[in-house]
C-alpha cells in the first residue's frame, strides 16, 4: 500500500449531528458550535471501554490501512470488538477519548492537539504485523480543554502541536478496533511512564487526570466515549511462532496469570467500580498488568467510579498476555 | 579479535541542544571525542545497542542498508533538539552476520527491514555526535526489555564473532543512561541536577569501579545499583559491553553529569592499551 488510507467523514448515524459535507476535522469544530446552539440529552460520558490494543488484532483483521496480511486469528477477542462497535454506534458519541500506554512521555501528561494526524505508523516491536496508514481528526477544542483542566489541577502537561510525531500503535489499535471507519473525532492522551527505566505511571495522578478529563468534557458539552487502551496480565513469550497467527501456540502465560485476570474480571462483572480502586493495584502486583500505565484508572476516575458493573464482551490471550474487552455504560 | 574499543554514551537528545546546560555540553563533547578516537583507530563499523530501541520479541537487528528520515520525539517535540534528522549507513554484511550469529547462539534474531521503521532518539543522538560527517557504518541491535544480562552478553558476543568472521575492525557503543529520576517538570537547562543525591552517590560508586577496571565488581553490583537508582534498563548495557570483551580493563570516564535529572556518563574503554 503506497498511499495514506483515508475514509471520508460521516457515518449515517452521526450525520444528523454534523453539517452536511463537512470533513471530519471540521465536524469536530462544528460539534463545539452545535453544542452551544442546541440542547442535546446526555452530554458527558456515555460509556467507557477497556479496549486492548495488541497489533495482532489489527493484523488478524486485514484492514486496508494495514500493510501486512494475515490468515486471521484471535477471533474471540475480535468478535468482542465487533460487539463493541455495534454498541458504540448506539451510543452515538461526538468524540472518542483514548489513553494509551505506548505514547510514552517521560515528562508529564501530553494531549494530541494536532488537528489531523496522518502518516504511517511502523511499530518498532511488531513491524511485521503493524504498518498502519492513519489519517484522523482530533477534537482540538476538547483536547485543549483537557490540557487546561489538567494543568489547572497541578499536573505537568503539554499540548502536542507538532505534526511529525508518529502516532503509536496502542492509540491506533484501540481506535481502529473500536471504530475502523474513523468517522468520530478523537482526543488522544499519553502515558507518563518510562519502560526503559521500568517506571510506572502514578495511579494517583491518573485519578487527577481522569477528573480533569471529566471537567473538560462537561465544559465543552461533548458526548464522549472513553477508551482505556490496556491489556491485562502482561507476562508473555519472548519468541514467536513462524506463523504469528498460529493459534496452537496461543495460551495464557501461566495459570497464575490467568487466575489473576479472572479475579479482576469477576470484580468488574460484579461491580461496583469502586472495588477496582484496590483490585487494580492488586492485579498489577500479581500479573504485571499493563494497567500499570494508568489507562483504566484514568477511565474509571473520569467516569466518577460509577456504582455499576462492567460487561465483559470478550477475553483472550495474545502472545500470552491477557486481554479483555469490557464496557461500562454511564448510569 | 577483540573490538578496538568500546564506549558507554547517553541517548538523551539534550546533548545536542543549541543552548545546553553545562553538563549537556560536556557530555556531548565527550561523545564527539569517542567518535574522533574511533576514527583515529581505524574503526570500520560500530556495533551499537541503544536501550531506547526496546523490544520484547527476540533481538532485532537493523538490516536495512540505509535508514534515513526525520524523527520528532514524542516527549521532547517542544524543543529544537527533539526534532531530529538522520541518515545512517548500515553495514549490511555485518548486520546479517550478526543476526545469523544470534540464531546460532540459540537466541532468536529478528531481521528488521521495513521502510519507515522508526529509529529511536538515543541512536540518532549518539550517531550524530559520534559521526558528525555521516561517513560511518553501523550495525544495530535492539534491547530486549526482558533479556537477562547473560543474553545481552551473548548478543554482544555474537556481534563480535560476526565481525571477526568478516575481518571487520569494530568499535562497540552502548547508548544508555545511568540513574533515572527524570525531573517531572519543564526546566531551563541551568536548573538541571541529578534528581536524587542517593542516585548520584550510586552512579559515582559504579563509575569508580569502572575506572578501577573492576568488571566483575560492576556486574556483581549491577542488580543492587539498578534497584537503588532505577538505572536505565537495569544497567544491562554493561553486561552487553562485557559480552563484547571491551570492559576487561579500566574505563576512562570522559564526562559525567545530569540530563533532566537522570545520571549520564561517557566512558571509554580501549582493550589494547590496558
Amino acid at each position: 500500500m503506497g498511499r495514506v488510507f483515508h475514509v471520508p467523514a460521516g457515518s449515517v448515524r452521526s450525520a444528523h449531528r454534523r453539517a452536511a459535507g463537512l470533513p471530519v476535522a471540521a465536524a469536530a469544530d462544528a460539534a463545539t458550535q452545535q453544542t452551544q446552539q442546541t440542547s442535546r440529552p446526555r452530554a458527558g460520558f456515555v460509556a467507557g471501554y477497556l479496549a486492548p490494543h495488541p497489533p495482532h488484532l489489527v493484523y488478524a483483521e486485514n484492514p486496508p490501512q494495514n500493510e501486512p496480511r494475515s490468515t486471521g486469528g484471535w477471533e474471540v477477542l475480535r468478535w468482542g470488538y465487533e460487539e463493541l462497535r455495534r454498541r458504540l454506534r448506539r451510543h452515538a458519541p461526538d468524540v472518542l477519548v483514548v489513553h494509551a500506554p505506548h505514547w510514552i512521555t517521560m515528562v508529564g501528561h501530553h494531549v494530541n492537539c494536532v488537528p489531523r494526524p496522518r502518516g504511517v505508523s511502523v511499530e518498532p516491536i511488531f513491524p511485521h504485523l503493524f504498518r498502519y496508514h492513519y489519517d484522523f481528526a482530533t477534537d482540538v477544542g476538547l483536547a485543549e480543554a483537557i490540557v487546561d483542566e489538567a494543568s489547572a489541577a497541578g499536573l505537568v502537561t503539554s499540548a502536542l502541536r507538532e505534526e511529525g510525531v508518529r502516532v503509536d500503535y496502542a492509540t491506533i489499535g484501540a481506535l481502529h478496533l473500536a471504530n475502523p471507519a474513523w468517522d468520530i473525532p478523537v482526543v488522544s492522551l499519553s502515558a507518563n511512564n518510562n519502560p526503559y527505566y521500568y517506571s510506572e505511571a502514578s495511579l494517583a495522578e491518573m485519578e487527577v487526570l481522569g477528573a480533569a478529563t471529566a471537567r473538560a468534557v462537561a465544559r465543552t458539552g461533548r458526548r464522549a466515549v472513553l477508551l482505556a487502551s490496556n491489556s491485562l496480565s502482561h507476562l508473555h513469550w519472548d519468541t514467536e511462532p513462524e506463523l504469528p497467527e498460529d493459534m496452537s501456540a496461543e495460551r495464557p502465560f501461566s495459570h497464575q496469570q490467568y487466575a489473576g485476570d479472572m479475579a479482576l474480571l469477576q470484580t468488574i462483572r460484579e461491580g461496583p467500580t469502586a472495588r477496582l480502586k484496590t483490585a487494580i493495584p492488586e492485579h498489577i502486583a500479581a500479573t504485571q498488568a499493563e494497567t500499570k500505565s494508568g489507562s483504566l484508572t484514568w477511565l474509571l476516575a473520569a467516569m466518577g467510579w460509577p456504582d455499576i458493573a462492567g460487561d465483559v464482551l470478550a477475553y483472550g490471550t495474545v502472545i500470552a498476555t491477557g486481554n479483555a474487552v469490557v464496557e461500562w455504560v454511564a448510569p | 579479535m577483540t573490538p578496538v574499543a568500546g564506549a558507554l554514551v547517553p541517548g538523551m537528545p539534550q546533548l545536542r541542544a543549541a543552548e545546553p546546560a553545562v553538563s549537556w555540553k560536556e557530555l556531548g563533547a565527550a561523545v564527539e571525542e569517542v567518535g574522533e578516537r574511533f576514527r583515529a583507530r581505524g574503526v570500520e563499523t560500530v556495533l551499537l545497542m541503544s536501550t531506547q530501541w526496546f523490544t520484547v520479541l527476540g533481538h532485532q537487528v537493523q538490516c536495512d542498508a540505509r535508514v534515513a528520515g526525520s524523527r520528532t520525539d514524542e516527549n521532547w517535540y517542544g524543543y529544537e533538539y527533539g526534532r531530529l534528522r538522520y541518515d545512517l549507513t548500515v553495514d549490511g554484511e555485518l548486520a546479517h552476520g550478526w543476526a545469523d550469529a544470534i540464531d546460532a547462539a540459540g537466541l532468536q534474531a529478528r531481521r528488521t527491514r521495513y521502510p519507515g521503521f522508526p529509529i529511536d532518539t538515543g541512536t540518532i543522538t549518539a550517531a550524530a555526535l559520534l559521526d558528525q560527517a555521516g561517513a560511518g557504518r553501523w550495525a544495530m541491535v535492539s534491547c530486549n526489555l526482558y533479556a537477562d544480562p547473560s543474553a545481552m552478553a551473548e548478543v554482544a558476543g555474537a556481534g563480535v564473532r560476526a565481525a571477526d568472521g568478516l575481518g571487520r575492525k569494530v568499535g562497540v557503543v552502548v547508548v544508555s543512561g545511568l540513574s533515572s529520576g527524570l525531573l517531572q517538570r519543564w526546566i531551563a537547562p541551568a536548573e538541571d541536577r541529578i534528581a536524587d543525591p542517593a542516585h548520584d552517590r550510586w552512579n559515582r560508586k559504579v563509575l569508580d569501579l569502572v575506572r578501577a577496571g573492576d568488571r566483575d565488581g560492576v556486574l556483581a553490583l549491577r542488580e543492587e545499583y539498578a534497584r537503588a537508582a532505577d538505572v536505565d534498563s537495569q544497567f544491562r548495557a554493561f553486561a552487553f559491553l562485557a559480552g563484547s570483551g571491551v570492559v576487561d580493563g579500566p574505563g576512562e570516564v570522559l564526562a559525567y553529569g545530569p540530563v533532566w535529572g537522570t545520571g549520564a556518563a561517557v566512558v571509554w574503554w580501549e582493550p589494547g592499551r590496558q
